[in-house]
């Protein structure tokens, strides 16, 4: 009887009717490559599942130099279910960062950038930059050596641009070294700044989809396609999917928990055979190449612009893409999104194995 | 005999002791008590049947909903007079 007053009350002060028949309305084209679809969707999931499980870590860690370290150690040891809401944080991140990555390469292979969608390319790789940027502030909350080193080369990386290179990782670390300044900096932006930029470029990101409708192959354009209806066809297969993701990540977060090192110590050396995280491994790759000196300058600097360079152009594909923008074939970024996709993989995999 | 065997068990005892006292010391991220272990383990198996539950159920409710569709009787239709 609570239900059809509430939904009366509701029904007179909002609009309700209407956004139902709006989410009744939105078509969903059918065809070879829809899966890409959910991977969008599948982010979102992750997205949500890590600020849930964030906020309950929050409740317990504490971001200072002398009890940073201690704390997760009580979170996992003593916190009811602490040591399965940690894991289960850290795998949502692992994937969420998988499904980024392939949600970015699945837009660029079908070309769904193209006019005029190109500000949903510019929100969604901010998002991943976003995205890795949570991983490495998160990965530093550990402050255990291994965080210590990988914070201290990727900030040192970055540190190797030139002009702005010094200002951007003094920026990042607070002084000159990886401090308990380092751990502060990051703590904020990991649970206040970084969560407000997502939300918001989420928002912005979900309204530019649905302002634009979805995104069909140039090669499927001309052809007849079916569709079918968002509400509640293709939601319930989201739900699906979710369920199995949700799965996923709870089994990885049971079978195999993350490992806690000793904690990070500025005088001792870094660990032997240490590695970044998986997403930073191109990069690392990439700066093996280079050799030490190039004609007399730096080659770290060298190779450090190069990857930045090859990142912008990533970036500007869209606006660079001029056939695709005409609903013309464009073999030429096809082959260019295959080198990206099959460098990134190839360079990612000798970095795991090396 | 009972020399060597002495001096073996001496150095054995430092040996245990050194590797007790300098062995790098993990720190649990996984309920160590077996009991637990296990009920974690039962728990996953029965989340798994939940999760493919749901899966199964909903499937259903999306057959029953294509069902509809095809039919064409999903759609209201406007000139349908209310009853009074």
């Amino acid at each position: 009887m609570i239900w059809p007053k509430f939904k009366d009350w509701i029904d007179e002060r909002y609009d309700i009717a209407e956004l139902k028949k709006l989410a009744k309305s939105k078509l969903i084209p059918q065809h070879r490559y829809d899966f890409l679809y959910y991977t969008g969707g599948i982010t979102l999931f992750l997205f949500i599942l890590q600020f849930i499980t964030g906020m309950l870590l929050a409740f317990y860690y504490i971001p200072h130099v002398d009890f940073a370290y201690e704390s997760i150690i009580d979170i996992v040891t003593k916190i009811n279910m602490g040591w399965f809401f940690r894991s289960l944080h850290h795998w949502g991140a692992q994937l969420c960062i998988v499904f980024v990555f392939i949600h970015l390469f699945g837009t660029l292979l079908i070309k769904s950038y193209r006019k005029p969608r190109e500000f949903l390319w510019v929100t969604g790789f901010i998002l991943l930059v976003i995205s890795i940027f949570f991983g490495l502030s998160g990965y530093l909350m550990l402050w255990d050596e291994r965080a210590f080193a990988a914070v201290r080369v990727a900030t040192g990386g970055a540190g190797a641009l030139p002009f702005v290179g010094s200002f951007i990782k003094i920026f990042l670390r607070g002084g000159v070294d990886v401090t308990g300044d380092t751990l502060t900096r990051f703590y904020a932006f990991h649970v206040s700044i970084l969560p407000v930029l997502s939300l918001l470029l989420i928002g912005i990101h979900l309204l530019f989809v649905q302002y634009h409708g979805m995104s069909i192959p140039i090669s499927l354009e001309k052809k007849e396609h079916k569709e079918e209806l968002f509400f509640p066809n293709v939601f319930y297969k989201d739900i699906i999917i979710w369920l199995v993701v949700l799965g996923v990540v709870v089994t990885l977060a049971i079978l195999l928990p993350p490992e806690i090192g000793k904690k990070a110590n500025a005088l001792a050396p870094p660990p032997e055979g240490i590695k970044p995280e998986w997403y930073f491994l191109f990069m690392l790759e990439t700066l093996k190449l280079f050799p030490g000196t190039i004609m007399g300058f730096n080659g770290e600097t060298i190779a450090i612009v190069c990857v930045s360079i090859g990142i912008f152009f990533f970036f500007l594909i869209p606006f660079l893409d001029r056939k695709s923008n005409r609903n013309e074939g464009s073999p030429i970024f096809t082959v260019i999104a295959v080198v990206y996709i099959f460098y990134f993989i190839t360079m990612t995999l000798v970095g795991f194995f090396d | 005999m009972k020399y060597f065997i002495r001096i073996l068990f001496i150095a054995l005892t430092i040996f245990l002791f050194g590797f007790l006292a300098f062995a790098e010391e993990k720190i649990p991220v996984f309920p160590s008590k077996p009991i637990e272990a296990y009920t974690i383990y039962t728990t996953l198996a029965v989340f798994w049947f939940a999760i493919i539950g749901l899966i199964v159920v909903i499937k259903m409710k999306l057959n029953e909903i294509e069902r509809i569709q095809k039919l064409g009787i999903d759609k209201e239709d406007p000139h349908t007079h209310l009853l009074e």
